[in-house]
């Protein structure tokens, strides 16, 4: 809050905008402002690379500048903006209008790039990429394969914009289509646009947005708009680098739709954990009600929308609507245990439009551009882009922007450059702990991503984790991962979820210990099924996806663990050890020198042995041999 | 109102507009097992007992009857294989947790349960959630579901004696698998859950007979509900037996005043 | 002004002053004594005290007119809530995903370990309070610790041990 007022008042020029008309005027005016060619230096200050020390590089860019002799040369200016999406490389610097793509920028970096590339136009070859295989580098971002594979519509804004200072978001459009909205539609108008351009809702589910509206339009009384940027999914980051890094966008969709259903009142509710959230939605805000595009009498039509900012307190659960809007109103969040839908009766018993970030993100483009354009990308069924976190063993860690359709195998290969360490690919992890494990591309060759093929692969679009898994993860490992998650995550209420979850930890607790019986699997199988049918909320009917669509592909680890009881993957520690392979070790000694406990032992040039008494299963000797000669028992 | 028709396992009936499985069924003497239901409470569905299939288009699905409101046309299975293996699991799981109640165990007979199937869990409640509805009904100050998925448990503010119970005792009356317990000793009544004591409520004395009766706070919360409707309002310092007993001498003697036959011993009765 | 006694039997932490005008201002004027904004007065009150004192969950109670068992309920539901408190520094060891993947679980079993604490704990001299996190979003940078909100992008047993023994040696 308070940072939000030193913002709103270090522009007290700024006047209020009082016609939809004079929003395209004021961004003329911003327009005519700028020089195209001054120097811009523009820092990503996403989570990740703040996790890098990306603040430190602003900083230091900021006092470099102001100590340094320009001697009559326009001074650059320093742009902090939101995620790039391009994590794994970061801290990211781009330098404009060359469009000098700069990776793993640090504070020491910061005086060379000054003065060699600011001042003397010079490239400094040992920050720019260099893809995978390849000697030569790729000097521009927008043709790093990573961005030029990508069909950036949502994210757009993001990395351009500096997301505290709203007339950066106005000078690339934001707010036109609520301008345009308030001058030339009606509110069944809007409702048509978004229904024709067959959006779904982006957090998971899939539900069309068109109808959600429509049907919240249609009640009676009070109705409220809100967005659930309670994004829990354990490896899912888009909605938090969305509000981190273009809160306009998400402001903006929300307040059309409010037009459309004939709201003035706006909830936003934040995860705890997003911090840095918070704080640029609260900045957004208020800025956007300095200048009259949000709050009272928007753009001088008599059209009201205040947005509050509510933020969670660590709970999953809060992600699943009824949950949510309890949460809201101060209570417990747990799930309603109501047969009514959140649009007739949601929060404070009233009609309520729930869509998550990515959802209200799309809306403003869909009006600008139309329905049929939105159409024109992704599939029959399934419209428009999706963006996916894209983490896990793959070299291109980040936010990918995809039409929806594409093949996976060009998600994870195209774009995210492979497997690292020479592994091979086991799987792709969707939809977080709801979701399943597609096994391509062994088991199903590839698949085409869309709400209606991943439900048929038996997991779920999810609000958009993608977690590549290499041929060392354990499937039984993770799906122990996620129904530990769900434990303690379940709001408990009910019975099948509750007891449910526990013994199916229970059973894959003693799988990975080396404890599993026959008839384990049936077990799981038959707990699964009931937790699934029977659970009272998405999050219980959704439980044991992860366990039943391991069990479905990956049916010959859980026998190795139970009847042979081994891990073939190496990661359930009481089910293998390492051996070095006489026949390659080559005696180099590298194992010898990195294993942190000196259970290995060997004279140069001559096969190592590992002690096994002594031996940890730290993993460190199997992940630095460069022969593959430790191998997994 | 609109008249559904329902098919009821094969049976042609109908129900009312919004009106629940778990009514109609009732209707039609068609037993639901239910374990976390109240008629005096709003549905919870959180035991899940009462889940049922329910075809309203193409494809059933599984609903709970306690609070699947009926609207439109459909057709309703409630005893089918699926939805009894179901119910079977939810027993059998929470006969892990609770294995003395003798209303699972009546059930575990009839649903055919293997009760070796899970390892018993210590604990001694179902998580039915009966007690904390309630409680929030009659004074919502005592109890509540603290913590959250596996650790969910009934308990009381900070796991100390509450302050706020007025000793109404309907959690110990509503618990299903009778594990919340009642006592009234040394002058005050003792609510016990989870075998600690979850309130003390101090019981007034009668002034008339010396015994301790129904809390004080009690009464208090009664006479604010009942606000100007409570006449006569109660006499909290005499016990419920000795004001009938007083009433009854009251009578007696505007009895003998008119008519003149009043039996003397009632009176040296009387303290 | 009054004390209370800490919730925790284990921990010596003496006793906890209560600023009640200070919780008046949060509860009455930041949130305008309004119970839908119940939650965010706790963890504004969290950030006071650094865990939720009896007495200031017992007054929050008083001014907006809800159960304290209900408070109760909610303090205990919401993973981000704390009735013990906290220690000097606090360790979050991120549990998402991919820092499951890259070994997370390993550092908190480390951490564990070495400093005789389970996860949700605080060391007996109230120096160190060890948490998981289920993902703060920075997969790219796994697996992630942050400790008092700094972030440690690629932590591994080593930056652990380091922290670890700074703070021995305090």
């Amino acid at each position: 809050m308070i940072e939000a007022t030193q913002t709103a008042i270090s522009h007290p020029e700024v006047a209020k905008i009082t016609s939809p008309s004079g929003v395209e005027v004021f961004r003329k005016e911003l327009q005519s402002r700028l020089d195209p060619n001054a120097p811009l230096i523009i820092v990503c200050c996403g989570t990740g690379c703040q996790a890098a020390g990306s603040a430190e590089v602003v900083d230091k860019f900021k006092q470099m500048l102001s100590g340094t002799d320009w001697n009559g040369k326009v001074i650059p200016l320093v742009k902090p903006t939101g995620c790039h999406g391009f994590c794994s490389r970061g801290p990211l610097v781009i330098i404009e209008p060359q469009d000098l793509f700069y990776q793993q920028v640090t504070v020491d970096d910061v005086e060379e790039i000054v003065n060699k590339t600011i001042l003397n136009n010079e490239v400094i070859k040992k920050l720019q990429y260099k893809p995978a295989n390849s000697k030569e580098v790729i000097p521009k971002a927008s043709d790093i394969p990573y961005y030029a594979k990508q069909t950036r519509l949502v994210l757009k804004n993001i990395g351009k914009v500096d997301p505290t200072e709203i007339n950066d978001s106005i000078v690339r459009g934001s707010y036109s289509a609520l301008a345009s909205v308030l001058t030339r539609m009606s509110p069944q108008q809007v409702i048509d646009e978004v229904a024709n351009s067959k959006l779904r809702g982006r957090g998971g589910a899939g539900f069309p947005t068109g109808l959600k509206w429509e049907s919240c339009a249609r009640q009676e009384g009070t109705r409220y708009v809100i967005c659930n940027a309670d994004e829990g999914d354990p490896g899912a980051f888009m909605d938090r680098s969305l509000l981190e890094g273009d809160p306009h966008s998400v402001l903006e969709g929300m307040a059309i739709c409010a037009y459309a259903v004939g709201s003035n009142r706006g909830y936003m509710y934040v995860r705890a954990e997003y911090p840095l959230a918070v704080k640029t939605l609260n900045i957004a805000i208020h800025q956007a009600e300095a200048l009259g595009l949000l709050g009272e009498n928007i753009m001088g039509t008599g059209f009201d929308f205040k947005v509050t900012i509510s933020t969670g307190a660590g709970a999953f659960i809060c992600g699943e609507s009824s949950a949510l809007m309890a949460s809201l109103e101060g209570k417990v969040g747990r799930p309603r245990p109501k047969y009514i839908r959140s649009v007739e009766k949601g929060f404070r018993d009233s009609p309520s439009n729930l869509n998550n970030v990515e959802t209200y993100a799309n809306i403003p483009d869909i009006i600008t551009n139309g329905g049929e354009w939105y159409k024109s990308f992704g599939t029959e069924r399934s419209s428009g882009t999706k963006v996916f976190a894209l983490t896990g063993n793959v070299y291109n860690i980040g936010l990918v922007e995809v039409p929806m359709g594409i093949s996976l195998m060009e998600i994870v290969f195209g774009i995210g450059g492979g497997i690292p360490n020479k592994r091979a690919l086991k799987g792709v992890q969707t939809g977080g702990p709801s979701g399943g494990c597609i096994p391509i591309p062994h088991k199903i060759p590839d698949i085409n991503v869309g709400y209606g093929k991943l439900a048929e692969a038996g997991s779920i679009m999810g609000s958009g984790g993608m977690i590549v898994m290499d041929e060392d993860t354990c499937m039984i490992e993770v799906s122990r991962y996620f129904v530990n998650f769900l434990v303690e995550e379940s709001c408990g209420q009910c019975t099948p979820c509750r007891e449910g979850l526990i013994r199916m930890r229970e059973i894959l607790n003693r799988i990975t210990q080396g404890e599993g019986r026959e008839g384990d699997v049936e077990l799981l199988t038959e707990i699964g099924n009931f937790t699934n049918n029977f659970s009272l909320c998405g999050l219980g009917t959704s439980a044991a996806n992860p366990v039943l669509s391991t069990i479905r592909y990956f049916r010959e680890e859980y026998d190795a663990h139970i009847r042979d009881k081994k891990c073939p993957s190496g990661v359930c520690k009481p089910l293998f050890h390492y051996d070095i392979d006489a026949e390659t070790c080559t005696g180099c000694g590298l194992c010898k020198i990195k294993c942190p406990v000196k259970a290995i032992t060997g004279e140069k040039k001559k096969t190592h042995v590992i002690e096994q008494a002594l031996c940890i299963k730290c993993m460190e000797c199997y992940k630095n041999c460069k022969f593959r000669s430790v191998k997994i028992m | 109102m609109k008249v559904l028709n329902i098919i009821l396992n094969g049976k042609a009936v109908t129900a009312k507009m919004g009106q629940t499985i778990l009514e109609l069924a009732r209707e039609h003497d068609v037993f639901i097992p239910t374990l976390c239901d109240s008629p005096a409470l709003e549905a919870a569905a959180m035991c899940r007992l009462c889940t049922v299939q329910v075809i309203e288009g193409k494809w059933p699905k599984y609903v709970t009857a306690c609070n699947f409101p009926l609207r439109r046309d459909a057709e309703v299975v409630t005893d089918s294989p699926d939805v009894r293996h179901g119910r079977k699991l939810i027993i059998e799981l929470l006969m892990a947790r609770c294995p003395t109640s003798p209303e699972l165990q009546r059930l575990a007979v009839d649903y055919g349960c293997d009760l070796e199937r899970f390892t018993p869990l210590n604990d001694d409640c179902v998580i039915c959630g009966l007690c904390t509805r309630a409680c929030e009904a009659v004074t919502g100050r005592t109890l509540s579901l603290a913590g959250r998925g596996v650790a969910i448990h009934v308990d009381t503010a900070f796991q100390k004696a509450s302050t706020f119970c007025i000793g109404c005792g309907a959690c110990v009356q509503i618990c299903p698998v009778q594990k919340i317990k009642m006592e009234d000793v040394d002058g005050e009544r003792r609510i016990i859950l989870h075998g600690k004591i979850a309130s003390r409520v101090k019981l007034p004395q009668c002034t008339s007979c010396g015994k301790y009766f129904g809390p004080v706070i009690d009464l208090k919360q009664v006479m604010e509900r009942m606000g100007e409707h409570l006449i006569p309002p109660p006499n909290a310092t005499v016990c419920p037996e000795c004001s009938r007993r007083n009433l009854a001498i009251k009578l007696g003697k505007r009895y003998f005043e008119q008519y003149g036959v009043f039996e003397e011993e009632g009176q040296a009765n009387a303290g | 002004m009054s004390g209370t006694a800490c919730a925790c039997q284990e921990i010596e932490c003496g006793e906890i002053e209560i600023d009640y005008s200070l919780l008046d201002k949060i509860i009455r004027y930041d949130y305008g004594g309004n119970r839908e904004a119940m939650i965010m007065m706790m963890q504004a009150i969290q950030r006071v005290y650094r865990f939720l004192p009896e007495d200031a969950v017992k007054y929050l109670s008083q001014v907006i007119e809800v159960p304290l068992t209900k408070i109760y309920e909610v303090a205990t539901f919401y993973a981000s809530f704390s009735l013990e408190p906290k220690g000097k520094y606090i360790l979050s060891v991120c549990t998402g995903t991919a820092c499951h993947l890259r070994g997370s679980g390993g550092m908190v079993e480390h951490i564990s370990k070495r400093m005789g604490i389970a996860p949700g704990k605080t060391t007996s001299d109230l120096k160190l309070t060890l948490e998981t996190v289920n993902c703060v979003g920075a997969c790219a940078v796994a697996p992630v610790v942050v400790i008092d909100e700094k972030y440690y992008p690629k932590a591994n047993i080593a930056t652990l041990n380091d922290f670890m023994d700074r703070l021995n040696a305090e």
